[in-house]
């Protein structure tokens, strides 16, 4: 299957982890916020992976994709700048990273859905990647919150 | 036969009419967070508009009284102007959050600029109103948000565990502020005070009066009964695909998510149909609830037989609530945000539009043989109570969840 390489999203996101790291003050990005975050990034996942499931059987709407893959893609978007611009508890900053990363690639994943909401194929390799942003998003869950996932 | 056939026509109104975007929005995330947990909260709401809508039907039916009429009359100015100002503010914002969730389901089904179709739907809602009579209006919607069984056949597609199902009618509480706070969210949606408003002010613009009680009866037991059916139709589908999943349904449009993973772009079609006709009728009763309230309350002519010319007043504040509601879409507030902000609001609200209600259905110097008996007093009294502890909680667990986000 073939991977994707770092799309727009993701830079703007790595960029923006950037500068939010170069201005950053006190940590004010708790472990259990972090979590939330993550947790939310799981569940935009796993409802990617329904819409691009949908896609892949042909048995959507291209609209209703469109509509709800630009919805969800501005939700990954704003989690990853949210994320980016929180200076982390010292613990957590490797998760974090993990985290603006999983959100890009995530914004990648949906705008692929809006430019091809139509095409079977894209729409299983789709939902192939969002269930692997998904194992990613909960494998850092379970690092963060010491339970197994 | 004809009055059959004029009952099932109204109960299968009733049915279709019962959802609106607050159920939509609170029953699937509550269905996505707790599974099948929140289904006996469903149910407590159901039972609850079921009384207080028959009540309030019945006093409108033998008295010719709508609800704020009868606010009016027992609480007298000063606290009637209270519950004035309480429901016209949360019927504004209902009625912005109806508009809001329209424009967001012709969005997913025709991708154009949100704020077109905002301004698109307070058009075709001022159209429909204009060219159809008020029985036309009810029914239009009505039926079309029969599409909605599409979740009934969704949930029974799905193959549950029914035990599990069966087991979340019975009332649980979690050691949580957001569960509670979805309880109270449920229970609210289920009872938005616009509901009484509209039924009541509707059962005299269609001239009921003590003939039409068997007909106010069926509709509010059976109507409002299967009306449940679909509500709850929502948790389950949602409980069984978002749940596992971890899911948070934070948009309009994943709530028709289980029907199309259920039957493809038909099931998703008939979702987003019911969804749009079930949205599009609640624009309509809680645009007309905030201008009976005001009309009734200050004594203006008002009704949509009497037409604008009879009744200008109540027309224009008709016009000014639904542009008002126009405006707070277009300011760029997530409509179901509004949503969950009206629905925790109206629970605030709601003592002030059900006490009077059901003193005045109770009181038999002006009831006469119609007054309460002994089951609807207790039920009703009993509902009270329960509104009144989830009035004083709302606010404190809108606080304390950051307003469901937990």
């Amino acid at each position: 299957m073939r991977r994707r390489g770092p799309g727009l999203a993701t830079i703007t996101a790595a960029v923006a982890a950037a500068i939010a790291l170069a201005l950053a003050g006190c940590g004010d990005l708790s472990r259990e916020e972090l979590n939330r975050g993550v947790e939310s990034l799981s569940a935009i996942a796993a409802q990617g992976g329904l819409i691009a499931n949908g896609v892949a059987r042909d048995a959507t709407k291209s609209t209703y994709t469109r509509v709800m893959a630009k919805t969800l893609g501005g939700e990954a978007e704003h989690e990853a700048e949210k994320l980016a611009d929180a200076e982390p508890v010292p613990d957590v900053e490797e998760e974090r990273h993990a985290a603006v990363r999983i959100a890009g690639e995530l914004a990648d994943l949906f705008s692929e859905l809006q430019t091809f909401p139509g095409d079977e194929h894209h729409g299983a390799v789709v939902q192939e990647h969002m269930a692997e942003v998904k194992e990613q998003a909960d494998a850092v869950v379970a690092r963060l919150t010491g339970e197994p996932q | 036969m004809k009055i059959v056939f004029k009952i099932a026509l109204g109960i299968i109104a009733a049915v279709g009419g019962f959802l609106d975007i607050g159920d939509l929005v609170f029953n699937t995330q509550a269905g996505a967070l707790y599974g099948y947990d929140l289904l006996w909260a469903v149910l407590l709401g159901t039972l609850g508009i079921a009384v207080y809508a028959e009540m309030s039907g019945r006093v409108a039916a033998v008295s010719n009284r709508p609800v704020f009429d009868v606010i009016r009359m027992r609480m007298g100015f000063g606290m009637g102007l209270v519950a004035l100002i309480a429901s016209t503010v949360v019927n504004v914002l209902t009625v912005a959050a109806e508009l809001g969730g329209l424009a967001i389901i012709l969005q997913l089904l025709f991708d154009a600029e949100f704020s077109m179709f905002v301004v698109a739907a307070a058009f075709a809602l001022v159209a429909i109103v204009a060219l159809l009579p008020f029985g036309g209006i009810e029914r239009l919607f009505g039926y079309g948000g029969l599409l909605m069984l599409v979740f009934v056949a969704t949930a029974i597609h799905q193959g549950p565990d029914w035990g599990q199902v069966a087991h979340g009618f019975v009332p649980n509480l979690h050691d949580s502020k957001l569960y509670l706070y979805f309880v109270v969210g449920v229970f609210a949606a289920a009872l938005m005070p616009y509901e009484v408003h509209f039924y009541s002010s509707g059962g005299v613009e269609e001239g009921w009066d003590e003939s039409s009680l068997k007909e106010n009866r069926l509709n509010a037991i059976v109507g409002y009964g299967l009306g449940g059916i679909l509500a709850a139709a929502l948790v389950v589908a949602s409980g069984f695909l978002f749940h596992p999943l971890g899911i948070e349904p934070n948009d309009l449009g994943t709530v028709a998510l289980p029907a199309q993973d259920a039957y493809g772009e038909t099931g998703l079609l008939l979702a987003l149909g019911g969804m749009l006709f079930c949205v599009g009728g609640a624009a309509v009763d809680s645009s007309f609830a905030a201008s009976y309230n005001l009309a009734q309350f200050l004594g203006w002519e008002w009704g949509r037989y009497r037409g604008p010319e009879k009744a200008p007043r109540f027309t224009f504040s008709w016009l000014l609530f639904l542009s008002l509601a126009v405006l707070i879409v277009l300011s760029g507030i997530n409509p179901v945000e509004i949503t969950e902000y009206s629905v925790i609001f109206a629970v605030v609200a709601l003592p002030l539009t059900y006490l009077p209600i059901l003193m005045i259905a109770g009181d038999r110097s002006f009831m006469g043989e119609h007054a309460n008996g002994p089951i609807s007093a207790a039920l009703g009294w009993l509902y009270l109570a329960v509104i009144a502890v989830l009035a004083i909680a709302a606010i404190p667990l809108l606080l304390a969840t950051n307003g469901g986000g937990g």
